[in-house]
């Protein structure tokens, strides 16, 4: 595809249709069956969409949030709105009712496409978002105004609007250090030169399987985006439990993984090589299918020895780093360059690093338009000549390796990628007469509250911490699983503080687990 | 199915077979993480040839709860 002419989503949608025609872009089961949707497709189906939308909205501006499962109809929503001028707001399938409709609320959301799973939540959806016009389901749903199915059916391909580079393409929300989740503003040109920054990176010959949640800008810009660039096709993993199946079936030669993943899977390849007698690379292999070319890794931290252990099966494991803010690729690796010195791969093109007080700080055209009416957050983030404030710890090594040695902010940083603001956990505690202090942090991998309990309403240490035990599961139940807290510690003495008597966050941990 | 998932609990975690009790949680006492959990379940649904629900999956804490959900789908 020639880059020169790519400007925007729109264009991506259109050149690929253009260049890979009928060729696979989409690969997804429907019980025992394959069905399969091309580059053409996408770009058909976006258009009738985007038709549909302009009629329910009037040509008012839209704002769709979409929730769910990766799937072609996803991404048909997705593209519909983007392709037209229109901003997505992707939101996190995880996500409660509750956290829903407030996000939704906050993005000016006027349209809401939704997996069928959702049905039941609609209800009180209608009932906490008023100003949402239509609801519009992925699969066929009674509740819903016309699914995507009916769409296709129904209207006609529109003729699309002339949109600009620096259009808003959509807002993605990510967890913040004040515990509210901030709406990261990407216009067009950020996204489209995150994917055209690097070049070479795939081919129509590949066959990518998609396994990462999709409302991750990782997951969209290096799976959907990079494979609309180079004609590859995406496999659709249809669930977490059957990643090993889906391997087998579509056989990826290339994958995206979080560190957590490639570790399990590492893990299983020793176990079964070392009970059934044959060697590592070759388990490797009948494991990822028999055609991998390497891994992609990124969301959280990868070990060299990890790496290393890779190497050692065949199977090059390329590192990268990123933020959504950037949306999200700072650096990245390649397959045929793949480095164990700790570093998280060469800083992109286009893409300036400098250290500013230890801290990363980027200049790229990648880099965010602010957070969505958040104009505090946006000034704290980027500085007056549009640097953006990454938060992280580093240097930048010889040929524009990056280094991370830490992290600035208080961010949990879960081994799966998740990021889990403890703030955000500690409020839950609010107002809650037998807790007196709270800290969460992450401990051996779990998510941690450390409470000091209020003494006059509970003398008994053990009577405390049965009472906050019923708390903290009362509280899981409005968390989604990946934010619940796992482990209990309860004080004796009240936490250090600052000077202005905040809890100091690096302290010794205190009290048994309960 | 208590004695096969058992062991292939010891497939994906480092724990002595005859530790394992219908009490035992997948993540706070075998060590579990979400994504070693839901394989193992994955790999039964195929060896049971069974249909296993995502959303009835992450309601399990414990072997017992697993015993008891895919015997249930055996029926």
């Amino acid at each position: 595809m020639n880059k020169e002419l790519l400007k925007t989503l729109q264009d991506l949608v259109r050149l690929a249709a253009e260049e890979y025609g009928d060729k696979a872009y989409i690969k997804e089961k429907a019980g025992t069956a394959i069905i399969e949707k091309s580059f053409n497709d996408l770009y058909d189906n976006s258009r009738r969409i985007a038709s549909c939308l302009t009629e329910k909205l009037g040509g008012e501006k839209v704002h769709a949030a979409v929730i769910g499962p990766t799937s072609y109809a996803y991404l048909a929503a997705y593209f519909g709105t983007v392709i037209n001028g229109n901003v997505t707001v992707p939101l996190d399938a995880q996500l409660a009712c509750d956290d829903i409709c407030e996000l939704m609320n906050r993005a000016d959301v006027n349209v809401f496409f939704f997996d069928k799973r959702y049905e039941p939540m609609i209800a009180a959806v209608k009932e906490n978002c008023p100003q949402i016009k239509a609801y519009i389901s992925l699969q066929p749903a009674d509740c819903a105004d016309i699914s995507i199915s009916e769409i296709v059916e129904k209207y006609q391909p529109t003729e699309l609007k002339n949109i600009a580079e620096s259009d808003l393409a959509s807002i993605v929300y990510t967890s913040g250090t004040t515990g509210k989740a901030k709406g990261v503003m990407l216009a067009h040109s950020n996204l489209i030169d995150n994917v055209t920054c690097q070049d070479n990176e795939s081919s129509p010959e590949d066959v990518l399987l998609t396994v990462l949640p999709v409302h991750h800008v990782y997951c969209f810009t290096c799976d959907i985006l990079l494979s609309l660039r180079y004609g590859a096709t995406v496999c659709v993993n249809d669930s977490m439990m059957r990643i090993a199946q889906n391997l087998k079936l579509f056989q990826p030669t290339i994958i995206l993984l979080v560190p957590m993943i490639a570790q399990t899977i590492y893990k299983q390849i020793q176990t079964v090589s070392s009970s059934k007698g044959l060697p590592p690379a070759a388990v490797a292999q009948a494991v990822f299918g028999g055609r991998l070319k390497g891994i992609f890794s990124g969301g959280a931290y990868l070990s060299p020895e990890l790496i290393n252990n890779y190497l050692e099966l065949g199977i090059p494991i390329a590192q990268g780093y990123g933020m959504t803010e950037c949306s999200p690729r700072i650096s990245t690796a390649s397959f045929d360059e793949i480095s164990t010195a700790g570093d998280v791969g060469k800083i992109v093109n286009r893409c300036e690093v400098k250290i500013v007080d230890g801290e990363i700080v980027v200049s790229s055209p990648s880099v965010m338009q602010g957070y969505y009416k958040y104009p505090e957050a946006t000034a704290e983030a980027l500085d007056s000549d549009g640097w953006l404030h990454t938060g992280d710890l580093g240097y930048v090594g010889d040929n524009r390796r990056l280094f991370i040695t830490g992290r600035k902010k208080n961010l949990i940083i879960l081994s799966n990628g998740e990021n889990v603001s403890p703030e955000e956990l500690e409020n839950k505690f609010a107002g809650k007469s037998i807790v007196a202090e709270v800290l969460v942090y992450a401990e051996e991998g779990f998510i941690t509250a450390e409470v000091f309990p209020n003494s006059e309403e509970c003398p008994d240490a053990d009577d405390a911490a049965a009472k906050l035990n019923e708390m903290i599961k009362e509280i899981n139940l409005t968390l989604p699983s990946s934010k619940t807290i796992r482990r209990l510690r309860v004080r004796d003495r009240e936490f250090d503080k600052t000077t202005t008597r905040k809890i100091l966050r690096k302290q010794s941990y205190q009290g048994d687990i309960k | 199915m208590f004695d096969q998932l058992k062991e292939l609990i010891c497939n994906y975690v480092e724990v002595d077979a005859d530790s394992i009790t219908e009490d035992s949680r997948f993540i706070e006492d075998l060590g579990f993480n979400s994504y070693d959990f839901m394989s193992l379940l994955g790999e039964l649904e195929e060896i049971l040839e069974v249909q296993v629900s995502e959303e009835e999956v992450i309601k399990l804490s414990t072997v017992g709860d697993a015993v008891k959900y895919l015997e249930s789908l055996k029926k």
